[in-house]
């Protein structure tokens, strides 16, 4: 009796969970019913949401955030107000493909944003020409994404030259480097950065003792020191990321390894990485194309208010990676807001060729795009950390400081 | 009388598979989701074919690794066919797997799980090192996509039309479905799961032990390896990081056993299930913590369904 | 040079160790197949840097704090994996790899995706310009390591709860046969290996990182160790950790970094070809079928 009474109840359970597992399924799979068409314009994003990748996904997210809220508090495009559709990509290809599609289809999107890793970036540039509406990629580098391949609806903020000559000058200018060491990640945007860096200082004749790579992830180099102590190493190269560099810089104090230089282009101007390493984080170089303090020259006022604003919002100080998807959005918003004041229906072609005219002015740069797409002016500068601020230092023409 | 009833929910469902997209109803958007999950679904199938003898495998990315280096890089300097090199991956992977036979037939239940989690990392650091082949960790880009199919008046573009790659991927599925089907429905399939239950009973009945589990390895890598060939076109582009990771191999684990891993559909149902609740609806629903939702439903049904759902969809056709 | 690589072998073996022993004691007695032990770990990491950040304590107190406060966890996690049915190793795999996502999220939510670092144990009385072999932060890990190991092992091998413990391990039903509550064996295991994992937590976050997605990494540590050094060998663990620094450390020196996780790799699969019962064992004993 009992038994039966308790068999009879779990077979309503199992029945419910498969009831509810069906209905989810019903849900996912069926078109949601598309709101009345809404008087709004609506933006799509794609970034890493989750993951390793989240800590820079969500600061571009943040920065499309700041975009977008700033043109609806002026009004929104002709009135209509802007709205924002966000997506996590995983880091995976094929989620980042399912989720475009899924923006493209039952959102309405006008225009794709966003975008961290280079692999995820290709895929959806050219499901966004399939689909023929524009896509500003916001912290893309890779060369072989606008090169060789001409795809008129895609469009990216930066790009990697801003990166490889600033530093490639900087080293051979202002270093007297006797023995150079470049390590980098096993990811793709690491390796083609390693791999130019490394050819632009062998022709200027430096000595590039040390060349290595590792997998993302490991924790420990002890290793590679050694190798560096033995080599002599004077100057370091870290193509890593964030994380890579808070182990590298760790170990580097601990086993007090004599470099005197240590380089990382990504991660390291990071007020977040300041405040983690504290003190060990003195004098390290790094590199950005914009941070609170260090704005395109002109921008000044521009740039300050962007940083009061953004840290009303998000209680939290904006930096480089923010910029670049403040940037990125900006640039589509006016292409969509200058393609609606010519009463021209708003189309994704529309947009895409209005994009091409684009020219704005941002705090990280002078906005136009070239016929490949990648932005006409992109230069990042080099900055050092003294007395726990970032300082610019090379170009002349940005320092606001000398190297120490 | 019995077999017909338990075709009825299979039949259904291929009906629904197949009648969907010609209905008019579906966008191009559902055509990737699904057929996506079709294609996790064969893999995970692929996987359980040798997991059904009992060696539960973490490695199985190394096949599916394989398959796509050999299908990018012949597609890459010789230009061949897709559906060649396809194959060849799969030739690629059932060597490998060979290799796994022969060294690891002593290795039992949780050592068997680390040394095939282990022999990810030898196929993956050499595709990631050997740059002037494999471009290492840059990854192979513009991999060719499938190719059209011309009958006079239709063209079929398996490579661009998603609704064609659709069915492809259906037909692809099917494929492994039969296979699947063979390593549990058939004299064979019996000889695997004595194996499984208990080996020195199974030599007792003149199993022979080790040409099961060995023919079930091989069969399992080559198959592993023609999806990652498949997977090379789909993507067109491969990296290291991307064909030889963690995640492919965990993740037919998981699809099976949601689905129930003794059952013919099982480990297809689990995916059909979670990969398009997963990608269409969490994802939209909670852009950030999209995850945390995909792991409470993996929690909350495998405490409902312990066998796995196809298990508990079995039973009840059986007992109406 | 040499004794420079033994020296790092070593702190980082240590470090594999202390990672990988609450897992191993756990999946040894109860044959949970725990995939959240690094997101276990992590979360004893956050509370450290919640107290070190929010209250400004020392991180040496946090250490005792974390060991109290993840065994409740851990016990917790027990009752809930009760409800989970035959085949166990098999299903508890499944279940925490769903309770790895939800604790990925949560720590998501309440931590934010930012890189988070516990300052290192401080003792520096050496003069600035030396380069000695050990450094403090190697020797307090080492330390620790062979604290954590003795006492697991002293409590294993010399007490009658030891006992009971080593024969759930060895034969699980003889075990119940003979009286030994195994069920509360189960609970006792989770509690120890929370107070492992809760000294983990903030060593992690000292030697490495703490971040919401960074767990899977440790827990995969912990599993090759674990089964390396064979199912419930307190001192194959150390040992087993030891040996994977050491060849992880060489063949970096001498190929390069690119290459250690596959000179790492090809040695464990040469070990368990080798030696199939683990690194310590005589005599063989019984695999469960999986």
């Amino acid at each position: 009796m009992d038994a039966k009474t308790h068999t009879s109840q779990a077979l309503v359970l199992l029945r419910t969970a498969a009831v509810v597992l069906l209905a989810l399924f019903v849900l996912a799979v069926l078109p949601t019913a598309l709101p009345a068409q809404s008087a709004a314009v609506r933006i799509g994003e794609i970034d890493p949401l989750t993951g390793k990748l989240a800590k820079h996904g969500t600061e571009i997210h943040e920065g499309i955030v700041a975009a977008v809220e700033e043109i609806n508090q002026r009004g929104g495009i002709l009135g209509r107000p802007v709205e924002l559709a966000f997506r996590d990509d995983q880091s995976l290809p094929e989620t980042a493909i399912n989720q475009a599609e899924d923006l493209l289809y039952r959102e309405n999107v006008l225009g794709l944003v966003g975008g961290y890793v280079d692999s995820l970036v290709a895929p959806v540039s050219e499901l966004a020409a399939k689909h023929r509406i524009p896509y500003v990629a916001s912290a893309s580098l890779q060369r072989s994404l606008t090169q060789g391949r001409h795809n008129p609806y895609f469009f990216r903020v930066a790009h990697l030259d801003g990166i490889v000559r600033p530093l490639c000058g900087f080293v051979t200018n202002v270093l007297k480097a006797r023995s150079i060491a470049i390590l980098h990640s096993a990811t793709p945007g690491s390796t083609e950065f390693a791999e130019e860096i490394r050819a632009c200082l062998e022709a200027a004749h430096l000595p590039v003792t040390l060349f290595e790579k590792f997998r993302p992830g490991s924790h420990d180099f002890s290793a590679f020191l050694m190798k560096a102590r033995q080599a002599a190493v004077d100057t370091l190269i870290c193509g890593g990321f964030l994380p890579d560099h808070l182990m590298l810089v760790r170990q580097l104090k601990d086993q007090r390894i004599p470099v005197r230089h240590y380089i990382g282009p990504w991660g390291v101007a990071y007020g977040s990485f300041i405040e983690e390493m504290g003190r060990d984080s003195e004098g390290l170089l790094g590199m950005c194309a914009w941070n609170p303090g260090i704005t395109r020259p002109g921008t000044d006022e521009q740039s300050q208010a962007f940083v009061e604003r953004f840290r009303a919002r998000f209680k939290k100080s904006p930096n480089s990676t923010t910029m670049h998807g403040y940037v990125s959005a900006r640039a589509l918003l006016a292409a969509i807001e200058s393609v609606a004041t010519t009463s021209t229906p708003l189309t994704g072609e529309a947009i895409a060729a209005k994009l091409r005219t684009v020219d704005i002015a941002t705090p990280m740069e002078r906005l136009a795009f070239d016929e490949q797409g990648d932005p006409k002016d992109y230069h990042q500068v080099i900055v050092q950390i003294q007395n726990g601020k970032m300082v610019a230092i090379y170009p002349p023409e940005r320092a606001t400081g000398k190297l120490e | 009388m019995k077999p017909a009833k338990q075709l009825i929910l299979p039949a259904f469902g291929v009906l629904i598979l197949v009648g969907w997209p010609l209905s008019g109803l579906s966008t191009d958007m559902h055509h990737r989701v699904l057929g996506m999950a079709f294609f996790y679904g064969a893999f995970a199938m692929t996987w359980n074919i040798s997991a059904l003898t009992g060696a539960v495998s973490l490695g199985h990315a190394a096949f599916f690794g394989l398959g796509a280096y050999a299908a990018g890089l012949t597609s890459h300097y010789w230009q061949i066919s897709p559906f060649l090199g396809v194959l060849l991956g799969g030739l690629l992977g059932g060597v490998y797997a060979c290799l796994w036979a022969l060294l690891f037939k002593n290795l039992r239940g949780a050592r068997f799980a680390l040394a095939s989690l282990a022999s990810v990392e030898i196929p993956k650091t050499l595709a990631d090192n050997w740059d002037s082949l494999t471009s290492g960790s840059l990854g192979l880009v513009g991999i060719q996509s499938l190719p059209t199919l011309d009958l006079g008046a239709w063209h079929i573009a398996w490579g661009d039309d998603l609704k064609a790659q659709y069915f492809l991927l259906l037909a692809f599925m099917s494929m492994m479905v039969l296979f699947h089907f063979r390593s549990i429905r058939s004299r064979w399939g019996w000889a695997i799961r004595c194996v499984r239950e208990d080996e020195l009973a199974a030599a007792g009945l003149g199993v022979n032990v080790g040409a099961v589990r060995a023919q079930a390895l091989i069969l399992s890598g080559f198959l592993a390896g023609i999806c990652g060939g498949l997977y090379a076109h789909l993507m067109g582009m491969i990296e290291p990081a991307l064909v030889f990771s963690l995640h492919l191999s965990a993740m037919p684990l998981v699809l099976s056993l949601f689905g129930g891993r003794y059952e013919v559909f099982g480990p297809l149902l689990g995916a059909l299930v979670l990969y398009p609740i997963d990608q269409l609806l969490f994802h939209s629903l909670l852009p950030v913590g999209h995850a945390g939702l995909y792991g409470l439903m993996i929690i909350v049904t495998f405490l409902f369904f312990p066998q796995g759902i196809a298990a508990w969809l079995q039973k009840r056709g059986k007992s109406a | 040079m040499l004794l420079q690589l033994i020296a790092s072998s070593f702190s980082l073996g240590s470090f594999y160790a202390l990672i990988a022993l609450g897992f191993s004691l756990i999946f040894g007695i109860t044959r949970a197949f725990n995939l959240a032990h690094g997101d276990l770990i992590l979360l004893s990491g956050y509370l450290a840097y919640a107290l070190y950040k929010g209250l400004g304590a020392p991180v040496l107190l946090t250490l005792p704090l974390c060991m109290l406060a993840l065994p409740i966890v851990t016990v917790v996690l027990h009752r809930f994996l009760r409800h989970v049915r035959e085949p166990f190793e098999l299903n508890t795999l499944v279940v925490t790899f769903g309770l790895s996502m939800v604790l990925q999220n949560a720590m998501l939510l309440a931590f934010s995706a930012n890189f988070r670092l516990l300052p290192k144990a401080d003792f520096t009385m050496l003069p600035p310009e030396s380069t000695p072999v050990l450094n403090p932060g190697q020797i307090f890990l080492i330390a620790l390591s062979l604290l954590a190991t003795a006492a697991t092992h002293v409590l294993l091998h010399h007490t009658f709860l030891g006992k009971a413990l080593r024969a759930t391990i060895q034969e699980r039903e003889a075990a119940r046969l003979a009286g030994i509550p195994v069920e509360r064996m189960g609970v006792v295991a989770f509690a120890l290996g929370g107070t492992l994992i809760g000294l983990a937590g903030p060593l992690y976050g000292q030697s490495a990182y703490l971040q919401p997605f960074a767990g899977p990494e440790p827990t995969l540590t912990a599993i090759i160790i674990t089964i390396f050094a064979g199912v419930g060998r307190t001192r194959g663990i150390l040992l087993g950790g030891w040996i994977l620094g050491f060849v992880e450390s060489a063949a970096a020196l001498v190929l390069g970094s690119s290459w250690r996780e596959m000179v790492a790799a090809v040695l464990l699969i040469a070990l368990l070809l080798l030696r199939p019962e683990g690194l310590l064992t005589l005599r063989p004993h019984r695999e469960s079928k999986a």
